[in-house]
């Protein structure tokens, strides 16, 4: 993900000092039960996850932020339906309680990789310098989301990257090597908790993600990304200067967040197709997990606060 | 059947904001008979029982619930696994499920589970079956104790910590088992998020909770059968003879060969004896 001079993303029970603190925050802040893989890569770089998301995490505490990403949810089930039936529930033989826990994941997914897109988007333009402009004074602050894991969210729970499962190992080489992806994405790395599922969802999406109708509504859901990020209310102020001057590569750095960028709509697009499976499209135009604002000028004490981790 | 074909039996339900997940096979003969629940321990989950499930789901609905943060029932990090919150949890999963009695076989925790029912929701339990339960002051093991330190979940990746614990479990087994269930056995935890859950999960084992009720065990009416695997290292053998002689009227019944995990180690006789308690049993249950 990270070119020549990749290193191993960092899980979250090995997140020590500042990033366990950044990853505390993010599950707080985008109300998610788990650290996805943009955040356990870009904390594999010493120093860059803790500028990245301190600067992007105002904008990422907003409610324009939340409907932002609800935009992009809605889109890609709107851009999914041309793409055709995924049928890979209907093919697989799924006891209750996995099609159950199954949905849950699906529903988290739907949920979290919007804001992944809208952040990655924000970062780059950040990055690009086409976002350092200030545009809400101290004293018009933009209306918050109230932060915190929704109760009913289920665990991120994921396959081991490297399972020990050989039919998964091998469908996880295919999935890899089709997409030209460094890493495994926690996408799969769920689904692959169900193995015959994955296969079956796999093999439906392969000749789909190949298709230029696709490529075209990934294309299309990263525009919207791009124009909704430009859009948030707080300035993203990353810049060569800065980046080298903590001793991070700016051209890796930038490189990772194309990559994600490039990368993140179409699983979007994909859980979206997956959750076409199960529920009717317009209860997929709806968050799964609706957020709730609270007071513009709530102050620092409503916010998630880390307090453990000194290690 | 491997843990994938049992996993793909398992039912759900959902108590408020968390869920259980449970095998419901057989009907009974008769519909007199009220329905056996078997209840798992620690570090496992339902698949434990799945070498008896087949002889008593012949002759009884039977029920097998993954306690909660185990198996594949709610894992989240965000409630107690205490016996006392599971032993609260198993009354809630009843009356959802219109249960209004039933027969408790019971494992390890699940034992101290059972036990708590038996003398605090007395109403729920019709006949009751420990096997190498925890009870007294019997518990946590050391390895328990250990693997429930919270710093645990940072020492080693779950795939690592999973393995280490399946071979500190074989000497819970008089015979080696084979990988399969081995494998099985543990196969709900080796994510993060069931490491994080078994750490728990363990972080919960509290001698109080079957201390406290030591001075109620005599107040056990219902037909009780403590089966026990002899030589086991984990829960020692003289806890089960002091339980049965505690609980009114209880039935010692010690397993040659067998150590924890009795029930793998010799399945056939513990189904065997299971069979014969319930199937007597039924039969007094319903002449009162």
């Amino acid at each position: 993900m990270f070119g020549s001079n990749q290193t191993s993303p960092v899980a979250e029970y090995a997140a020590t000092g500042e990033i366990e603190r950044v990853y505390h925050e993010v599950r707080q802040t985008l109300r998610v039960r788990g650290i996805n893989l943009i955040f356990r890569t870009w904390a594999g770089h010493k120093g860059l996850l803790p500028i990245l998301w301190d600067t992007v995490r105002p904008n990422a505490e907003t409610m324009m932020f939340e409907q932002s990403s609800d935009q992009i949810r809605a889109a890609a089930v709107e851009l999914a339906k041309p793409l055709g039936d995924l049928g890979a529930k209907q093919q697989t033989s799924l006891g209750p309680s996995q099609a159950f826990q199954l949905h849950e994941i699906l529903k988290l997914y739907h949920y979290i990789n919007p804001k992944l897109l809208l952040i990655a988007s924000a970062v780059r333009q950040g990055l690009d310098g086409e976002l350092s402009i200030k545009r809400y004074s101290a004293t018009e602050p933009a209306e918050r989301i109230a932060p915190g894991v929704p109760a009913e969210m289920a665990a991120l729970e994921m396959e081991d990257e490297n399972p020990s499962d050989e039919q998964l190992q091998t469908l996880f080489s295919d999935i890899t090597e089709t997409l030209s992806l460094r890493s495994i994405n926690s996408d799969y790395r769920s689904l692959a908790l169900w193995p015959n599922y994955l296969d079956a969802v796999w093999r439906n999406l392969k000749p789909k993600v190949q298709s230029p109708a696709y490529t075209a509504a990934a294309d299309h859901l990263r525009e919207r990304s791009r124009r909704l990020a430009s859009e948030l209310p707080y300035p993203v102020p990353l810049s060569r200067t800065r980046l080298e001057g903590e001793g991070i590569d700016f051209d890796e750095t930038l490189r990772s967040c194309e990559t994600f960028e490039q990368l993140l709509p179409g699983l979007i697009l994909n859980i979206a197709m997956c959750l076409r499976d199960w529920q009717p499209d317009d209860a997929l135009l709806q968050s799964p997990f609706p957020a709730t604002a609270i007071s513009p000028n709530s102050q620092n004490d409503e916010r998630p606060e880390f307090t453990g981790g000194a290690k | 059947m491997n843990w994938r074909d049992y996993q793909a039996l398992q039912k759900v339900t959902n108590l408020g904001d968390r869920f259980v997940s449970y095998v419901d096979e057989g009907s009974g003969n008769n519909t007199d008979d009220d329905p056996v629940i078997l209840l798992h321990g620690i570090p496992v989950w339902g698949y434990l029982w799945h070498q008896v499930l087949p002889a008593l789901a012949t002759h009884h609905r039977t029920l097998i619930p993954d306690l909660l943060g185990f198996g594949f029932s709610d894992r989240r990090d965000c409630f107690d696994r205490s016996i006392t919150c599971q032993a609260e949890m198993i009354d809630q999963w009843m009356e959802k499920l219109g249960i209004a009695q039933a027969a408790f076989v019971a494992h390890d925790i699940g034992g101290g589970v059972a036990l708590r029912l038996a003398t605090l929701f007395p109403h729920r339990v019709s006949r009751l079956c420990v096997m190498n339960t925890v009870c007294y002051d019997s518990w946590p093991i050391e390895l328990m104790l250990q693997f429930g330190h919270p710093g645990a979940k940072s020492l080693a990746s779950a795939s690592k910590t999973i393995t280490s614990l399946g071979v500190a479990l074989k000497s819970g087994f008089a015979t080696s088992p084979n990988s399969e269930v081995m494998d099985g056995l543990l196969a709900p935890y080796h994510t993060e998020v069931g490491k994080l859950s078994l750490i728990r999960n363990a972080a919960a084992l509290n001698t109080n909770q079957t201390t406290e009720i030591t001075d109620r065990l005599h107040r056990i009416e219902v037909p009780t059968l403590v089966l026990w695997g002899e030589d086991d290292k984990f829960q020692l053998a003289k806890y089960g003879k002091r339980l049965a002689t505690d609980i009114p009227g209880a039935q010692w019944e010690p397993i040659a060969n067998a150590r924890h995990f009795v029930m793998l180690d010799q399945p056939t006789p513990v189904a065997t004896h299971l069979q014969s308690f319930l199937s007597a049993t039924t039969a007094a249950v319903n002449s009162v």
